[in-house]
Protein backbone atom coordinates (compact mmCIF):
# COMPACT_ATOMS: atom_id res chain seq x y z
CA UNK A 1 0.00 0.00 0.00
CA UNK A 2 1.68 3.22 -1.02
CA UNK A 3 1.91 6.09 1.92
CA UNK A 4 1.35 9.60 1.38
CA UNK A 5 5.89 9.75 1.23
CA UNK A 6 5.89 7.16 -1.27
CA UNK A 7 3.34 9.21 -3.41
CA UNK A 8 5.37 12.70 -2.80
CA UNK A 9 8.92 10.86 -3.95
CA UNK A 10 7.60 9.70 -7.10
CA UNK A 11 5.76 12.46 -8.28
CA UNK A 12 8.87 14.55 -7.50
CA UNK A 13 10.91 12.29 -9.57
CA UNK A 14 8.64 11.51 -12.39
CA UNK A 15 6.67 14.66 -12.62
CA UNK A 16 2.98 15.31 -12.33
CA UNK A 17 2.07 12.96 -15.36
CA UNK A 18 1.55 9.42 -13.64
CA UNK A 19 2.23 7.78 -16.96
CA UNK A 20 5.94 8.58 -16.60
CA UNK A 21 6.35 6.98 -13.21
CA UNK A 22 7.28 3.32 -12.73
CA UNK A 23 5.46 0.58 -14.07
CA UNK A 24 5.49 -1.37 -11.17
CA UNK A 25 3.99 1.24 -9.26
CA UNK A 26 1.14 3.20 -11.14
CA UNK A 27 -1.28 0.72 -9.80
CA UNK A 28 -0.48 1.31 -6.64
CA UNK A 29 -0.36 4.94 -7.19
CA UNK A 30 -3.77 4.68 -8.59
CA UNK A 31 -5.25 3.17 -5.30
CA UNK A 32 -3.69 6.02 -3.13
CA UNK A 33 -4.84 8.64 -5.53
CA UNK A 34 -8.68 7.09 -5.54
CA UNK A 35 -8.35 6.70 -1.70
CA UNK A 36 -6.43 10.22 -0.77
CA UNK A 37 -8.07 12.32 -3.70
CA UNK A 38 -6.99 15.73 -2.11
CA UNK A 39 -3.67 15.18 -1.19
CA UNK A 40 -2.59 13.25 -4.73
CA UNK A 41 -3.86 16.23 -6.56
CA UNK A 42 -2.37 18.91 -4.57
CA UNK A 43 0.53 17.00 -5.54
CA UNK A 44 0.45 16.29 -8.66
CA UNK A 45 -0.38 19.64 -9.46
CA UNK A 46 2.94 21.16 -7.85
CA UNK A 47 4.70 18.22 -9.91
CA UNK A 48 2.98 19.44 -12.85
CA UNK A 49 3.84 22.87 -12.25
CA UNK A 50 7.47 22.81 -12.64
CA UNK A 51 7.02 20.14 -15.77
CA UNK A 52 4.88 23.04 -17.55
CA UNK A 53 7.54 25.34 -16.77
CA UNK A 54 10.57 22.76 -17.86
CA UNK A 55 8.19 22.96 -21.21
CA UNK A 56 8.77 27.02 -21.73
CA UNK A 57 12.83 25.90 -22.69
CA UNK A 58 12.58 26.60 -26.56
CA UNK A 59 13.04 23.76 -28.45
CA UNK A 60 15.53 23.19 -31.45
CA UNK A 61 14.05 23.52 -34.77
CA UNK A 62 16.27 21.62 -37.09
CA UNK A 63 17.04 24.05 -40.29
CA UNK A 64 16.56 23.33 -44.07
CA UNK A 65 20.46 23.63 -44.62
CA UNK A 66 21.27 20.77 -41.66
CA UNK A 67 18.82 18.51 -43.22
CA UNK A 68 19.56 18.75 -46.23
CA UNK A 69 23.58 18.36 -45.28
CA UNK A 70 22.38 15.08 -43.05
CA UNK A 71 20.55 14.33 -46.15
CA UNK A 72 22.98 14.15 -48.45
CA UNK A 73 25.48 12.54 -46.13
CA UNK A 74 23.24 9.36 -46.18
CA UNK A 75 24.22 9.12 -49.63
CA UNK A 76 27.89 9.72 -48.69
CA UNK A 77 27.91 6.81 -46.45
CA UNK A 78 26.36 4.41 -49.09
CA UNK A 79 22.86 4.93 -49.22
CA UNK A 80 21.83 4.85 -52.57
CA UNK A 81 18.36 4.07 -54.11
CA UNK A 82 18.75 0.19 -54.89
CA UNK A 83 15.69 0.43 -57.76
CA UNK A 84 14.02 -2.69 -59.14
CA UNK A 85 15.99 -5.28 -61.59
CA UNK A 86 13.89 -4.47 -64.91
CA UNK A 87 14.31 -0.11 -63.91
CA UNK A 88 18.09 -0.23 -63.93
CA UNK A 89 19.69 0.36 -66.62
CA UNK A 90 22.68 -1.45 -66.24
CA UNK A 91 20.35 -4.38 -65.91
CA UNK A 92 19.36 -3.46 -69.31
CA UNK A 93 23.27 -3.51 -70.42
CA UNK A 94 24.24 -6.47 -69.02
CA UNK A 95 21.28 -9.07 -68.75
CA UNK A 96 18.21 -8.63 -70.40
CA UNK A 97 19.97 -6.91 -72.72
CA UNK A 98 22.63 -9.29 -73.46
CA UNK A 99 19.51 -11.31 -73.98
CA UNK A 100 18.17 -9.13 -76.32
CA UNK A 101 21.03 -8.90 -78.33
CA UNK A 102 21.51 -12.66 -78.78
CA UNK A 103 17.90 -13.05 -79.32
CA UNK A 104 18.69 -10.18 -82.64
CA UNK A 105 21.69 -12.20 -83.65
CA UNK A 106 20.18 -15.05 -84.06
CA UNK A 107 16.59 -13.67 -85.45
CA UNK A 108 19.88 -11.94 -88.16
CA UNK A 109 21.28 -15.51 -88.42
CA UNK A 110 18.59 -16.98 -89.62
CA UNK A 111 16.63 -14.89 -91.99
CA UNK A 112 20.22 -13.93 -93.41
CA UNK A 113 20.33 -18.10 -94.00
CA UNK A 114 16.80 -18.69 -95.39
CA UNK A 115 17.37 -15.26 -97.75
CA UNK A 116 20.72 -17.12 -99.09
CA UNK A 117 18.85 -20.75 -99.26
CA UNK A 118 16.20 -18.81 -101.33
CA UNK A 119 19.37 -17.26 -103.25
CA UNK A 120 20.38 -20.66 -103.92
CA UNK A 121 17.24 -22.08 -104.57
CA UNK A 122 15.97 -19.04 -107.38
CA UNK A 123 19.62 -19.98 -108.62
CA UNK A 124 19.17 -23.58 -108.75
CA UNK A 125 15.75 -23.08 -110.21
CA UNK A 126 16.96 -20.88 -113.54
CA UNK A 127 19.50 -23.56 -113.65
CA UNK A 128 17.45 -26.54 -113.87
CA UNK A 129 14.87 -24.55 -116.01
CA UNK A 130 17.35 -24.60 -118.62
CA UNK A 131 18.00 -27.95 -118.48
CA UNK A 132 14.98 -29.67 -120.46
CA UNK A 133 12.71 -32.49 -118.50
CA UNK A 134 14.17 -31.63 -115.70
CA UNK A 135 11.48 -31.69 -112.64
CA UNK A 136 11.24 -28.47 -110.33
CA UNK A 137 10.05 -30.47 -107.87
CA UNK A 138 13.43 -32.16 -106.88
CA UNK A 139 14.71 -29.19 -106.77
CA UNK A 140 12.29 -27.15 -104.83
CA UNK A 141 11.14 -30.23 -102.22
CA UNK B 1 15.46 -13.14 -25.37
CA UNK B 2 12.03 -11.62 -26.07
CA UNK B 3 12.02 -9.92 -29.33
CA UNK B 4 11.84 -5.74 -29.03
CA UNK B 5 8.66 -3.97 -30.57
CA UNK B 6 10.46 -1.21 -32.75
CA UNK B 7 8.22 1.40 -34.19
CA UNK B 8 11.62 2.51 -36.42
CA UNK B 9 11.96 -1.15 -37.27
CA UNK B 10 10.24 -1.27 -40.76
CA UNK B 11 11.87 2.86 -41.63
CA UNK B 12 15.58 1.75 -41.04
CA UNK B 13 15.12 -1.31 -43.16
CA UNK B 14 13.77 0.84 -45.99
CA UNK B 15 16.73 3.07 -45.29
CA UNK B 16 18.70 -0.04 -45.68
CA UNK B 17 17.82 -0.74 -49.45
CA UNK B 18 18.60 3.00 -49.72
CA UNK B 19 14.61 4.23 -50.18
CA UNK B 20 14.97 7.91 -50.54
CA UNK B 21 11.63 7.83 -48.97
CA UNK B 22 12.72 6.46 -45.94
CA UNK B 23 15.80 8.43 -45.52
CA UNK B 24 14.07 11.65 -45.39
CA UNK B 25 11.15 10.00 -43.46
CA UNK B 26 13.97 9.35 -41.09
CA UNK B 27 15.33 12.18 -40.81
CA UNK B 28 12.31 13.96 -39.70
CA UNK B 29 11.43 12.04 -37.11
CA UNK B 30 15.11 11.59 -35.67
CA UNK B 31 17.01 14.82 -36.35
CA UNK B 32 14.99 17.05 -34.26
CA UNK B 33 15.04 14.60 -31.22
CA UNK B 34 18.63 14.36 -31.88
CA UNK B 35 19.12 17.96 -32.46
CA UNK B 36 17.22 18.55 -29.01
CA UNK B 37 19.41 15.90 -26.98
CA UNK B 38 22.86 17.34 -28.08
CA UNK B 39 21.25 20.79 -27.41
CA UNK B 40 20.10 20.27 -23.79
CA UNK B 41 23.04 18.12 -23.12
CA UNK B 42 25.97 21.16 -24.27
CA UNK B 43 23.49 24.57 -24.73
CA UNK B 44 25.56 25.04 -27.00
CA UNK B 45 23.56 25.27 -30.72
CA UNK B 46 26.53 24.85 -32.86
CA UNK B 47 27.89 22.09 -30.86
CA UNK B 48 24.28 20.63 -31.18
CA UNK B 49 24.15 20.47 -35.03
CA UNK B 50 27.25 18.82 -35.03
CA UNK B 51 26.48 16.05 -32.72
CA UNK B 52 23.05 15.89 -34.70
CA UNK B 53 24.79 15.43 -38.16
CA UNK B 54 27.19 12.80 -36.50
CA UNK B 55 24.20 10.85 -35.12
CA UNK B 56 22.76 10.72 -38.15
CA UNK B 57 25.86 9.80 -40.23
CA UNK B 58 25.89 6.66 -37.80
CA UNK B 59 22.60 6.26 -37.90
CA UNK B 60 23.23 5.70 -42.09
CA UNK B 61 26.05 3.43 -41.22
CA UNK B 62 24.27 1.21 -38.84
CA UNK B 63 21.46 1.03 -40.92
CA UNK B 64 22.11 -2.17 -43.37
CA UNK B 65 23.46 -3.79 -39.92
CA UNK B 66 20.61 -3.23 -38.38
CA UNK B 67 18.50 -6.40 -36.74
CA UNK B 68 15.16 -5.96 -36.05
CA UNK B 69 13.55 -7.29 -33.02
CA UNK B 70 16.97 -7.31 -31.00
CA UNK B 71 16.67 -3.37 -29.45
CA UNK B 72 15.17 0.03 -30.29
CA UNK B 73 16.43 1.72 -32.91
CA UNK B 74 15.75 5.07 -30.98
CA UNK B 75 17.26 3.67 -27.81
CA UNK B 76 20.42 3.05 -29.66
CA UNK B 77 20.95 6.39 -31.62
CA UNK B 78 20.36 8.06 -27.90
CA UNK B 79 23.09 6.52 -26.97
CA UNK B 80 25.43 7.28 -30.31
CA UNK B 81 23.98 11.05 -29.54
CA UNK B 82 24.92 10.54 -25.89
CA UNK B 83 28.39 9.32 -26.47
CA UNK B 84 28.84 11.96 -28.91
CA UNK B 85 27.85 14.48 -25.75
CA UNK B 86 29.94 13.50 -23.63
CA UNK B 87 32.79 13.13 -25.64
CA UNK B 88 32.36 17.09 -26.12
CA UNK B 89 32.12 17.89 -22.65
CA UNK B 90 34.90 15.85 -21.68
CA UNK B 91 36.84 18.11 -24.05
CA UNK B 92 35.40 21.21 -21.97
CA UNK B 93 36.40 19.89 -18.82
CA UNK B 94 39.87 19.69 -20.38
CA UNK B 95 40.15 22.77 -21.77
CA UNK B 96 38.54 24.65 -18.19
CA UNK B 97 40.51 23.23 -15.74
CA UNK B 98 43.45 25.47 -18.13
CA UNK B 99 41.10 28.83 -18.09
CA UNK B 100 39.21 30.11 -15.50
CA UNK B 101 35.78 30.46 -16.68
CA UNK B 102 33.34 33.98 -16.61
CA UNK B 103 30.92 33.27 -13.82
CA UNK B 104 27.12 33.57 -15.26
CA UNK B 105 24.73 35.55 -13.72
CA UNK B 106 22.59 32.89 -11.77
CA UNK B 107 19.30 34.76 -13.40
CA UNK B 108 17.67 38.29 -13.29
CA UNK B 109 16.33 40.17 -10.40
CA UNK B 110 12.94 39.23 -8.71
CA UNK B 111 11.17 42.17 -9.77
CA UNK B 112 12.15 42.48 -13.22
CA UNK B 113 8.93 41.08 -15.38
CA UNK B 114 9.25 38.32 -17.42
CA UNK B 115 8.30 37.59 -21.28
CA UNK B 116 8.15 34.47 -22.76
CA UNK B 117 11.36 34.22 -24.46
CA UNK B 118 12.91 35.37 -21.15
CA UNK B 119 11.37 32.45 -18.99
CA UNK B 120 12.68 29.99 -21.79
CA UNK B 121 16.24 31.15 -21.30
CA UNK B 122 16.23 30.83 -17.87
CA UNK B 123 14.60 27.58 -17.91
CA UNK B 124 17.63 26.58 -20.21
CA UNK B 125 20.07 28.35 -18.01
CA UNK B 126 18.80 26.17 -14.68
CA UNK B 127 19.35 23.23 -16.96
CA UNK B 128 22.76 23.85 -17.92
CA UNK B 129 24.03 24.18 -14.37
CA UNK B 130 22.33 20.76 -12.97
CA UNK B 131 25.14 18.14 -12.45
CA UNK B 132 26.01 16.57 -15.78
CA UNK B 133 23.76 13.27 -14.20
CA UNK B 134 20.80 14.92 -13.06
CA UNK B 135 20.77 17.25 -16.10
CA UNK B 136 20.83 13.68 -18.33
CA UNK B 137 18.00 12.11 -16.42
CA UNK B 138 15.77 15.09 -17.14
CA UNK B 139 16.70 15.61 -20.28
CA UNK B 140 16.10 11.94 -21.26
CA UNK B 141 12.87 11.42 -19.22
CA UNK B 142 11.34 14.87 -19.68
CA UNK B 143 12.57 16.17 -23.02
CA UNK B 144 13.12 13.17 -24.68
CA UNK B 145 10.06 11.46 -23.33
CA UNK B 146 12.14 7.68 -22.87
CA UNK B 147 10.68 5.06 -20.68
CA UNK B 148 11.99 5.29 -17.10
CA UNK B 149 13.53 1.49 -18.25
CA UNK B 150 14.69 3.06 -21.13
CA UNK B 151 16.68 6.20 -19.76
CA UNK B 152 17.90 3.98 -17.00
CA UNK B 153 20.01 1.24 -19.28
CA UNK B 154 21.09 4.56 -21.33
CA UNK B 155 22.59 5.65 -18.14
CA UNK B 156 23.96 2.79 -16.77
CA UNK B 157 21.79 2.69 -13.60
CA UNK B 158 19.21 1.31 -11.86
CA UNK B 159 15.74 3.03 -12.14
CA UNK B 160 15.91 3.49 -8.47
CA UNK B 161 19.43 5.53 -9.07
CA UNK B 162 17.31 7.17 -11.99
CA UNK B 163 14.69 8.69 -9.99
CA UNK B 164 17.10 9.91 -7.24
CA UNK B 165 19.20 11.51 -9.88
CA UNK B 166 15.91 12.85 -11.24
CA UNK B 167 14.22 13.86 -7.81
CA UNK B 168 17.48 15.90 -6.69
CA UNK B 169 17.49 17.88 -10.38
CA UNK B 170 14.22 18.44 -10.22
CA UNK B 171 14.43 20.01 -6.74
CA UNK B 172 17.47 22.39 -7.56
CA UNK B 173 15.38 23.31 -10.71
CA UNK B 174 12.52 24.01 -8.25
CA UNK B 175 14.50 25.86 -6.27
CA UNK B 176 16.25 28.25 -8.80
CA UNK B 177 12.85 28.42 -11.01
CA UNK B 178 10.76 29.68 -7.79
CA UNK B 179 10.21 33.13 -8.78
CA UNK B 180 9.19 32.16 -12.18
CA UNK B 181 7.00 29.31 -11.02
CA UNK B 182 5.13 32.77 -9.34
CA UNK B 183 4.83 34.89 -12.62
CA UNK B 184 3.56 32.17 -14.53
CA UNK B 185 0.82 30.81 -12.16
Amino acid sequence: MMDDIRFQDLADAWGGDTRRWPEAERASAEAFRATHADRAAAILTEAQGLDVLLDRAPRAEASAHLRARVIASAEAAGLRPRQPLFTRPAAWLSGAGWAAACAAGVLFGVQMTQGLHAQLQADSVLYQASIPAYDDLEVLG
Amino acid sequence: MSRVDDPDGDLVSRVARGDSAAIQALVARKLPRMLNLAQRMLGDPAEAEDVAQEAMLRAWKQAPRWTPGQAKFDTWLHRVGLNLCYDRLRKRREVAVETVPDQIDPGPAPDRGLIAADIGKRVEAALQRLPERQKEAIVLCHYQDLGNIEAAQLMDVSVEALESLLGRGRRALRAALADLKEQTE
